[in-house]
C-alpha cells in the first residue's frame, strides 16, 4: 500500500557520474541510488525515455547501453558509469531519421507514440545486429515492450519495411531522407 | 485602365514602379500542380471512383487529395524522435513535485488528519486536504459526486485525502508518510449484489433522489413491444447468467498533470486528457474562478480509451497546490494509481435471454445487466442505459426488455471504456446466437443475415440508422474466413467463430445540453499571406489521428497538400470548444465542422478566381493548389492567385464551421442514451486452437471487417481495428481486475495485469467495408470503438466450436475454461478430454429458409441504399407490421414501458430488483 511507506529522504552523498548520451559526454554528480531512468528525464533531460510502470514489464524507458536494449527503470545508474547511452533522441542524425523511425509513421507503427520510444531502441539495436530479420525474430526482439494502440502488426510491418530499407543498399543506416517537410505543420 | 491592364493586375501583383518582393512560396514539396488524380473523384461528379453505395453530399468537394489515402498522423515526426511531449514531461522552471495521500482502507470515515509533521519538513512547500475544496464535481452534471480530495468520507483503497508539493520526490513522498490521518472504519461493500440491498451508510447520499437506503446509483426499466408474445412465440430460447470481470484501459502513459498559475492569476493546466472541455468546466466549479480564467492544455496523450476522459482529482490537487505555493506543481501517477483511478470495464452480472420463432427470427431480448460502478458515478449514468439500448441493432427484434442497475461499491469507480457499456451485454448476445441458431439446427451467419434492419430504418427503441454495412461485413468475413468449409468441420481442439457488433458514432446529446443549441464541435480557420491553414480545434488527439483526419479534411476540400494544414489543438484558449474524444465521435462531429469551415473558404477562393478568370463559379473546380475550369483545365489560377484576390480590403481569411446532430429519436424516459447520427457495424470471425489437456486458448487468425462509412484514412482505421482486436482479446483472454477475499485489488501492474504481448496476438485481416453514410463527413462514421465488440463473443463462439464447452465468465483463462472441460467430461462420462465430441452440425429444413430470406433481404438493402426518397422502416416489419408507421400507433398490445409493473416486481430479475426500492421524496419523508 503506497500509504505506508520508508523515509526516503535524498542522500546528501552523491557521486560523480560520467557517461556518452547520444553522443555527448555528461558529468554530473548523482545519488549513489540514483535509477537510471530517474538521472535520463530529471538530469540530463532526454524526456523521450519513458516511464510507464517502474518495475521492467512495458518496455517504455528502453534505452541502449553500450548497443544493447535495457531497461533504464531495472538499472542502477552507476552500474552503466562510463557506458555509451543511446537513447530515442540520438536514433536520428539531425533531421535525418533512422529508417525504423521513418517506417513507424509510414506504417502506422505509432499511434498515441508512447511506447514508441521504447520499440525504436529496441528494434534498432535488432536491426543493427540482424538488418534482414525473419517475423519470429522481430517478435522474440519486442516480446518485452507493450504496446496498447497498436496491436504490434504494424509495429512488425514497420520494422519489415525498415529492414527492407535498409538492405535496398541505397540507403544506409541513419541517411534516410525526410521525404518532405520534416516539420509539418504540427502544434507542438 | 484599360481592360487588359486591369486583367495583369489581378490576383497575385506588384504596384506598378514598386520594387519586387518574393513571392510566399506554393506549399508543398512539388512547386508544380499535380493533375487532379481522376481515380479519387467520384463517379458522380464524373470521375472514376465507383460508387456502389451511390453518391454523397461531399462528391464536389472531393479534389483527390488526401482523403481515402493512406496518410502517416501528422505528429508521427514528432513521436520517432521522442519530442512529443506528454504529461509528465511538461517541465515548467522552479516546478515542485506532488504527491498524494491515499486512504488505505475501504470505507471509513475521515475523523481528523495531522499536517503538522509534515509541515515542518524542509522543502514541503504546501499541503492540502479536503477542506480547500469542498465543490463537487463529475464529468455528467446529473451525478457531480466526486471531491479533490476526501471530505467527510475515503470510499475505496486508494481515494485521496491530501496532497503535498515539495522541492522534490523524496521529499514529497515522506511528508506523505509523516502526515497522520485518524479513520473511523465503516463497513464496506465489495459485492455488487449487496449493493442492492438497503445498508446504514450509503456510499453516497442522493437526498431526496435516494433510491431505498441502498446503493444503487441508477436503474433502467424499459420494454418495447409485446413482451408476453415472445415467449409464446418461441420455439427456442437461450438463457445465460454471464460474469465479467472488470478490466482497465491499461494505456500505456500514466496520468501525469502540471499546473501553473501564471503572475496575471490565470491557471495553466497541462494533462493528457481526452475530454479537455468538461475539466475545464469542473476546474471552475472546484476552484470557484471563472472558466475564462483557466486555460487547459492537452499534452500528448499516451493513449485514452476512456481512461483519461473524467476530470479527475489529481488535476483539482494539483491545481489548487499550485495555487498555494505560487509555482508550478507536477503530479504523476505510478502504475499502482492508474489501476486506482480505474474508470475501467464495469464489472457485471449480465442475464441474457433470446428467444427465436418458427420462420427463424429473433422474437424476443431479454436482458437483465447488474454492474459495479465502485465508488463513484463518473459515466455510470450513461453506461446502464449502454448495457442494454446498445443491443437492439443490428437485428430486427419482436420485443424487447432491458433491466439495468448500476450500484456503488467500495471499489476503484468503474467508467467508460472503448466500447463503452456495449462490450458485455453485446457478447452476451452474439454468443446467445450462436446458441439459439444451434438449437435451430442453422448456421449462425445465416441466421444473421435473415434478421437485420435495412438501411434508413429505426430501430425497436427508435434509434434513426442511416447507413448498414452489416450485409457486406458478415458475407466478406464469410467468404475470407472460409467459414463454410471450417464452421462445425474442424477438428477438436480447433475451431472458427463468429461475432458482430454496432456501436455509435458519437452521442446525440452532449453531456451538458443545456443551453441546448450549443454545436458539438466547432472549427476555426485561418489563412494568411503564406497560404498556410492553421486550423483551431478543440478535438483532442489521444492517438487515434483526429488532428490527421481533422488536416486531412480540409486539404481535401481546398485541394492543398498536407503541410499546408497546421492544427492548432492543444489550448482552450486558442482552440473552439469540441466535446472531447468519446462516444466516437471526434472524426464524425469534427471533420464535418472542418468541412463547413473549409467550404466557406472554398466558396471565397471561388468567387475570386472568377472574378479572375471570368468563368462561372459553378464550372470551375478545385486541383492540387490550383483552381480551374473543369472543361478547360488550362484555365485558371493558382491557390495563392485566388487566395490573394480574396485577401484584397481584408486580409488574412477567416472561417468557422461548427456540427450540431439533427433532432431524433423517440420521446420516453431515457429515450436520447444511445442516439446517434451515424452508427457503426462490424463483424469478425475468429479462429482458434484450445488445448483441451490444460484449458489454453490460443487466437490464431481474425478477419475483422468494419463498416466505418468511408476510410478517411485507411491506415489509421486499419490500426484501430488491429488495436481493437488486441484490447478485446485481453479482455476475453487474459485481462480482469482481481479482487481478493478481502476486496483489495490484486494486479495494479503490468506483469500481474496481463495485456496480450506480441506472442498472443493473432494475424488480423483488417477488412474495410464503406456504407457511406449519408450525414458523416465524406461519408464516414466511427472506427475507435466498434470494433472492439465483434472480437469478444467471436472468441467465444470459437471456442466453443473447437472443443463443444461454453464459458460464462469472462476472461477465459485456462483454469476457468479448464474446469467447465472437466463438467462437461463428467456429464458425458469421459476420462480423457481428448475423446470429447467436437460440435457438428446438421442443417434442418430452416436453414434453406433463411438463406432465401436474407437473399430477399439482400435485393431489398440495395435499393433502400440508392434510392433517394425512400419510405420508413421501423423495426417489427419482419414480423408483419407496417414499416411505415411506428408499431405503438397501430398495435395496441405494442407498447413501450419504462417503469416495471407490480407483476414484475413480484418476480424481478437481479438488477431489475433495483426497482424494488422507492425513492426518498416518493416515501414522504
Amino acid at each position: 500500500m503506497s500509504v505506508i511507506r520508508l523515509p526516503m529522504l535524498p542522500s546528501s552523498e552523491k557521486i560523480p557520474w560520467n557517461a556518452s548520451i547520444n553522443g555527448k559526454s555528461i558529468s554530473k554528480p548523482i545519488e549513489s541510488n540514483a535509477i537510471l531512468l530517474d538521472v535520463l528525464r530529471d538530469q540530463v533531460g532526454t524526456l523521450g525515455v519513458k516511464r510507464g510502470c517502474d518495475m521492467g514489464t512495458c518496455g517504455c524507458c528502453s534505452v541502449l547501453v553500450d548497443g544493447t536494449p535495457k531497461l533504464s527503470c531495472l538499472v542502477l545508474a552507476q552500474e552503466v558509469s562510463d557506458c555509451e547511452i543511446t537513447t530515442v533522441e540520438g536514433l536520428a542524425d539531425g533531421h535525418h531519421l533512422h529508417p525504423i523511425q521513418e517506417m513507424f509513421g509510414e506504417y502506422g507503427g505509432s499511434q498515441c507514440g508512447f511506447c514508441t520510444p521504447g520499440f525504436l531502441v529496441v528494434i534498432s539495436a535488432l536491426l543493427e545486429e540482424n538488418p534482414s530479420p525473419n517475423d519470429s525474430e522481430i517478435k522474440n526482439a519486442i516480446e518485452g515492450n507493450l504496446c496498447r494502440c497498436t496491436g504490434y502488426q504494424q509495429i512488425v510491418d514497420s520494422v519489415r519495411a525498415a529492414s527492407k530499407l535498409l538492405n535496398s543498399g541505397s540507403i544506409t543506416n541513419n541517411s534516410t531522407q525526410p521525404k518532405s517537410n520534416p516539420n509539418p505543420g504540427f502544434d507542438e | 485602365m484599360s481592360k487588359k491592364e486591369k486583367k495583369e493586375m489581378v490576383g497575385y501583383r506588384q504596384q506598378p514602379g514598386k520594387i519586387n518582393f518574393s513571392r510566399p512560396g506554393s506549399g508543398g514539396k512539388s512547386p508544380f500542380s499535380e493533375p487532379r488524380d481522376e481515380e479519387m473523384i467520384p463517379e458522380s461528379q464524373g470521375g472514376k471512383k465507383e460508387q456502389p453505395w451511390g453518391s454523397h453530399r461531399h462528391d464536389e468537394l472531393i479534389t483527390g487529395r488526401v482523403v481515402g489515402k493512406s496518410t502517416s498522423l501528422i505528429d508521427s515526426k514528432w513521436k520517432v524522435t521522442g519530442r512529443a511531449k506528454y504529461g509528465d514531461d511538461i517541465r515548467l522552471p522552479n516546478e515542485l513535485i506532488g504527491k498524494i495521500v491515499r486512504s488505505p482502507h475501504h470505507y471509513a470515515r475521515v475523523l481528523s488528519i495531522d499536517l503538522s509533521k509534515a509541515l515542518e519538513l524542509k522543502g514541503v512547500i504546501s499541503i492540502a486536504t479536503g477542506n480547500d475544496a469542498t465543490n463537487k464535481f463529475g464529468v455528467l452534471p446529473v451525478t457531480k459526486d466526486e471531491h479533490a480530495m476526501a471530505v467527510d468520507r475515503v470510499r475505496h483503497i486508494g481515494d485521496l485525502v491530501a496532497c503535498v508539493a515539495a522541492e522534490d520526490e523524496a521529499t514529497a513522498l515522506e511528508a506523505v508518510r509523516l502526515i497522520d490521518v485518524e479513520y473511523e472504519i465503516l463497513e464496506s461493500i465489495h459485492d455488487m449484489k449487496d449493493g442492492l440491498k438497503n445498508s446504514e451508510e450509503p456510499i453516497h447520499d442522493r437526498g431526496e433522489y435516494h433510491i431505498g437506503e441502498a446503493n444503487v446509483q441508477k436503474r433502467v426499466f424499459q420494454e418495447f413491444g409485446n413482451i408476453e408474445s415472445m415467449q409464446e412465440n418461441a420455439i427456442v430460447s437461450h438463457k445465460t447468467n454471464w460474469f465479467f470481470n472488470g478490466v482497465n484501459h491499461a494505456a500505456t502513459e500514466p496520468h501525469a498533470v502540471v499546473a501553473d498559475w501564471d503572475p496575471s492569476g490565470r491557471l495553466t493546466l497541462y494533462t493528457p486528457q481526452q475530454v479537455p472541455h468538461y475539466v475545464h468546466r469542473a476546474l471552475a466549479d472546484v476552484l470557484e474562478i471563472p472558466m475564462h480564467q483557466i486555460n487547459v492544455h492537452r499534452t500528448f496523450v499516451g493513449g485514452g480509451f476512456g481512461g483519461k476522459s473524467d476530470p479527475f482529482p489529481h488535476e483539482m490537487c494539483a491545481s489548487i497546490l499550485a495555487r498555494k505555493a505560487g509555482r508550478p506543481v507536477r503530479i504523476t501517477f505510478d502504475r499502482e494509481e492508474v489501476y486506482w483511478i480505474n474508470r475501467g470495464r464495469h464489472p457485471s452480472h449480465i442475464e441474457m435471454n433470446l428467444h427465436a420463432d418458427e420462420e427463424g427470427r429473433l422474437c424476443g431480448i431479454e436482458t437483465d445487466a447488474l454492474i459495479d460502478g465502485g465508488a463513484f458515478a463518473s459515466f455510470g449514468h450513461v453506461t446502464t442505459y449502454y448495457n442494454g439500448v446498445l443491443h437492439t441493432a443490428p437485428y430486427e427484434i419482436g420485443a424487447f426488455h432491458y433491466t439495468g442497475a448500476r450500484v456503488w461499491t467500495n471499489k476503484p469507480a468503474s467508467g467508460a471504456m472503448r466500447g463503452h457499456g456495449a462490450v458485455n451485454s453485446r457478447c452476451a448476445v452474439e454468443v446467445g446466437i450462436d446458441d439459439l441458431s444451434e438449437k435451430l439446427q442453422v448456421d449462425p451467419i445465416s441466421f444473421r443475415l435473415a434478421n437485420l434492419l435495412p438501411p434508413n430504418s429505426a430501430t425497436i427503441t427508435g434509434f434513426r440508422v442511416t447507413s448498414i454495412g452489416m450485409r457486406e461485413c458478415l458475407e466478406r468475413v464469410m467468404k475470407e474466413s472460409g467459414w463454410k468449409d471450417k464452421f462445425r468441420k474442424m477438428p477438436l481442439g480447433h475451431g472458427i467463430g463468429i461475432g458482430c457488433g454496432f456501436f455509435i458514432s458519437g452521442s446525440g446529446l452532449p453531456i451538458h445540453w443545456d443551453p441546448n443549441k450549443f454545436p458539438h464541435a466547432t472549427v476555426h480557420l485561418k489563412i494568411d499571406m503564406d497560404g498556410g491553414v492553421t486550423v483551431h480545434t478543440g478535438a483532442a488527439d489521444i492517438g487515434q489521428g483526429s488532428d490527421t483526419v481533422v488536416a486531412q479534411s480540409v486539404a481535401e476540400v481546398l485541394g492543398l497538400p498536407l503541410d499546408m494544414i497546421r492544427i492548432k489543438s492543444r489550448e482552450t484558449d486558442t482552440s473552439p470548444v469540441d466535446l472531447g474524444s468519446y462516444s466516437s465521435r471526434v472524426t464524425f462531429m469534427n471533420a464535418n465542422a472542418a468541412i463547413s469551415a473549409a467550404m466557406k473558404i472554398r466558396q471565397e477562393l471561388l468567387v475570386s478566381t472568377s472574378e479572375i478568370t471570368e468563368a462561372p463559379i459553378e464550372k470551375l473546380v478545385f486541383g492540387d493548389r490550383r483552381i480551374f475550369r473543369k472543361d478547360d483545365p488550362a484555365v485558371g489560377v493558382s491557390y495563392l492567385e485566388a487566395l490573394h484576390k480574396a485577401q484584397e480590403e481584408r486580409g488574412a481569411l477567416v472561417a468557422s464551421g461548427a456540427y450540431r446532430t439533427p433532432p431524433m429519436g423517440r420521446a420516453h424516459k431515457g429515450a436520447a442514451a444511445g442516439l446517434a447520427p451515424a452508427y457503426s457495424f462490424s463483424a469478425y470471425v475468429a479462429e482458434v486452437k484450445v488445448d483441451v489437456e490444460t484449458g489454453q486458448t490460443k487466437v490464431e487468425k481474425v478477419w475483422a471487417a468494419h463498416d466505418c462509412g468511408k476510410a478517411l484514412n485507411p491506415l489509421a482505421v486499419k490500426g484501430q481495428i488491429i488495436g481493437s482486436c488486441h484490447m478485446g482479446m485481453g479482455q476475453v483472454l487474459s485481462e480482469e481486475m482481481r479482487y481478493g477475499r478481502s476486496g483489495n485489488l490484486m494486479n495494479t501492474d503490468l506483469l500481474d495485469y496481463k495485456i496480450p504481448s506480441i506472442h498472443e496476438m493473432p494475424e488480423v485481416t483488417p477488412i474495410i467495408v464503406e456504407s457511406n453514410d449519408p450525414e458523416g463527413p465524406f461519408g464516414a462514421k466511427e472506427a475507435g470503438e466498434g470494433p472492439l465488440l465483434p472480437i469478444l463473443p467471436a472468441v467465444c463462439n470459437a471456442v466453443y466450436d473447437a472443443i463443444g464447452v461454453r464459458t460464462e465468465e469472462l476472461p477465459i483463462t485456462p483454469d476457468r475454461l479448464y474446469k467447465n472441460i472437466e463438467k462437461k467430461c463428467r456429464k458425458l462420462k469421459i476420462d480423457d478430454p481428448l475423446d470429447l465430441p467436437s460440435p457438428r452440425l446438421e442443417l434442418s429444413e430452416l436453414q434453406e429458409k433463411l438463406e432465401q430470406r436474407a437473399e430477399e433481404h439482400s435485393i431489398r438493402d440495395k435499393e433502400r441504399r440508392l434510392k433517394s426518397d425512400i419510405e420508413p422502416y421501423h423495426n417489427g416489419a419482419l414480423f408483419g407490421m407496417d414499416p411505415t408507421i411506428p408499431p405503438d400507433e397501430v398495435d395496441e398490445s405494442w407498447k413501450v414501458t419504462v417503469i416495471p409493473s407490480e407483476e414484475y416486481l413480484e418476480n424481478p430479475r437481479l438488477a431489475g430488483s433495483a426497482w424494488l426500492h422507492t425513492e426518498r421524496r416518493k416515501r414522504g419523508e
